[in-house]
């Protein structure tokens, strides 16, 4: 009965693993008791180490079950198994970590973050951790954040090649491209800006067929002109700069897409409205979408080597 | 003078990220005390020690990846440094502006060290290879080859006749710089040497190792002189103290311990850091300790002299 208000209590918190493991237990130890007389002082303490001892045992079956599942390319069992784990020993940090890689596979971008967030807290000097949190930052979109966490892990661990040939040197490429995205971004912005609001269009004309409107006319076209050719012109590097990742091994992705882009562009300025944002969008989709690098480690005939760890 | 170790100084939110590397160094002109720190954060910052306070004197833009190592020339007017980005870059100390940038090739440039007559800066490389610039030429001079692992630390003699390496897989190798010859090769830890320094006599190695471990050995012999255990975590720097007797250490374990040299015993534990300490030294005198590391703070001690 005892045993029944302590579970009300404890309530959800409490995993049913856990709980099932700790009355199991606590049965055995109560018929050894029955068995030896009652002890309580020793009965109590040998009941918590056998527990712990078990918790730790247990954890490890399941993380290691869970590795056998991530390695048949079934996911989201392997996540259970390691949730489970987790509520055993919460302090094991590779549990975080190989589920962290699991998740960004699945594209739980966030979760998988948080996952491996907890595991460089966990064991900071791992450089693993690091690496596996960089990858997960960088699918959901946080490059700066994926390149620090990257040269925390090469300096850590500088001997390991792929560090710094595939990861840093991929997220410092996304970084570059960002960059110059966002640059462009900033002077078509400012460049349409000052198309809208023309200042010739701020003055009254009483004369419409006067020289001083035509004057007016040809500036706001030019102007014009010059905003249509800068937004080609990004359009264009920016697409180059994703034809180039294509070399890295996105063979899926069409070789055209720098055309696409750009009869995208034209369609939509010359149906007119504000094309920017789309435009800009649509090259940053292409950024933040990493042709996945990673997919040849990661992929469930080569299981990374987190799984054997 | 104090008669006790103590924190003496608080430089908190020193860099805005992790604090990888420091040096210390003296002014041969006017005497002036001069910090360098070298930061995740790109940053390489040179710090004035004047009146038992910090100053920021220049903010040295141009790396860009991390800063892994800093050293200050011998006369104290040039600062070498060196980032994960594998560039070297020289700073004239009195203007604050970048007098040479080397490309080591990727990954080729980890620690940089001064030799003595600060004529030279030796990087490893992670061919096993110690590669030796020229401060004049800004080119590479030569290399000695140790047909190891990646080299992650670096350390000339005081009387220049030695160079010693740390690699990454514990082993440690000790060049005659006059013939280039490797005179020994030592397997001193099982996991990687991330700091050693010589005592200022020369006589001592002093490394420090992922194992945790500090080991002492005897240069001339190539003898294992000591081991010293201590820290809870990887020892990430060492440090000889100027007057030959005491060194420093720090550790992931956020503690910076002092050692004497003679009883090899730990004289004095710092436990002021909230995270891994990267990087210590001493003062030219010895008068003082400064350690940085994760916390991005610089904490500058007291020691009995």
């Amino acid at each position: 009965m005892a045993s029944f208000g302590w579970k009300r209590k404890i309530g959800e918190k409490v995993s049913k693993a856990a709980v099932q493991q700790f009355e199991a237990e606590s049965e055995k130890v109560a018929e050894d008791a029955e068995l030896e007389g009652v002890d309580w002082l020793h009965a109590i303490k040998r009941k918590r180490e056998v527990l712990l001892e078990d918790c730790a045992d247990k954890s490890k079956r399941l993380k290691d079950e869970g590795a056998r599942l991530a390695e048949q390319g079934r996911h989201w069992e392997a996540v259970k198994k390691w949730d489970e784990a987790i509520q055993l020993s919460p302090e094991e940090a590779p549990l975080y970590e190989m589920k962290s890689q699991v998740l960004t596979i699945l594209q739980e971008v966030f979760p998988a973050v948080q996952a491996a967030e907890m595991a460089v807290k966990l064991r900071p000097s791992w450089w693993e951790a690091w690496q596996t949190l960089g990858r997960a930052q960088l699918s959901l979109g946080e490059v700066e954040l994926a390149v620090r966490s990257f040269q925390v892990a090469v300096h850590l661990h500088p001997i390991e090649r792929p560090l710094w040939e595939e990861d840093l040197s991929w997220a410092l490429r996304l970084q570059e491209q960002k960059r110059v995205a966002q640059q462009k971004a900033a002077l078509e912005d400012e460049t349409r800006q000052v198309v809208e609001e023309a200042p010739e269009l701020q003055q009254d004309y009483e004369d419409f067929e006067s020289d001083e409107v035509i004057a007016a006319c040809t500036a706001i076209a030019e102007r014009q002109k010059r905003f249509e050719d800068l937004k080609k012109t990004a359009v264009v590097v920016d697409a180059r700069g994703v034809a180039m990742e294509t070399v890295v091994g996105d063979d899926d992705r069409p070789a055209s897409s720098s055309e696409n882009a750009l009869v995208k562009a034209r369609a939509v300025v010359y149906i007119g409205g504000p094309p920017l944002p789309y435009i800009t969008a649509s090259v940053q989709t292409h950024l933040m979408q990493p042709p996945w690098t990673f997919s040849a480690k990661r992929s469930p005939d080569s299981p990374p080597a987190g799984w054997s760890r | 003078m104090s008669t006790q170790y103590s924190i003496l100084f608080k430089q908190e939110h020193a860099h805005d990220d992790a604090i990888w590397t420091a040096a210390w160094g003296k002014s041969e002109k006017d005497g002036s005390e001069t910090i360098i720190t070298g930061s995740l954060d790109d940053m390489v910052k040179v710090w004035k020690w004047s009146d038992e306070k910090l100053e920021l004197q220049w903010t040295l833009e141009g790396h860009q990846l991390g800063v892994v190592s800093v050293d200050i020339s011998h006369n104290g007017s040039i600062a070498a440094s060196s980032s994960l980005d594998a560039h070297i870059r020289l700073w004239d100390l009195e203007s604050g502006k970048q007098i040479k940038s080397m490309d080591a090739g990727p990954v080729d440039a980890w620690t940089v060290a001064f030799s003595p007559d600060s004529k030279y800066i030796a990087t490893g490389s992670h061919l096993g290879k110690v590669n030796i610039f020229g401060v004049e030429s800004g080119k590479k001079e030569y290399s000695l080859d140790t047909r190891g692992k990646f080299i992650l630390s670096i350390a000339y003699s005081p009387d220049g006749k030695y160079l010693a390496s740390g690699a990454i897989d514990g082993i440690i190798n000790i060049f005659d710089i006059a013939t280039g010859k490797l005179l020994h090769t030592l397997e001193g830890h099982a996991m990687p040497i991330r700091s050693l320094t010589f005592s200022p006599d020369s006589q001592l190695l002093v490394t420090a190792s992922d194992d945790g471990y500090i080991k002492i050995y005897d240069v001339q012999h190539a003898n294992l002189a000591g081991t010293l255990s201590g820290h809870a975590s990887w020892v990430l720097n060492v440090a000889f103290s100027p007057d030959n007797t005491h060194f420093v250490s720090s550790s992931s374990d956020k503690s910076v311990k002092v050692w004497e040299a003679s009883t090899r015993a730990c004289v004095n534990t710092f436990f002021d850091h909230q995270d891994q300490v990267w990087s210590v030294k001493y003062n030219s005198t010895g008068s003082k300790i400064i350690s940085a590391g994760d916390d991005r703070a610089i904490h500058i001690y007291d020691c009995p002299m």
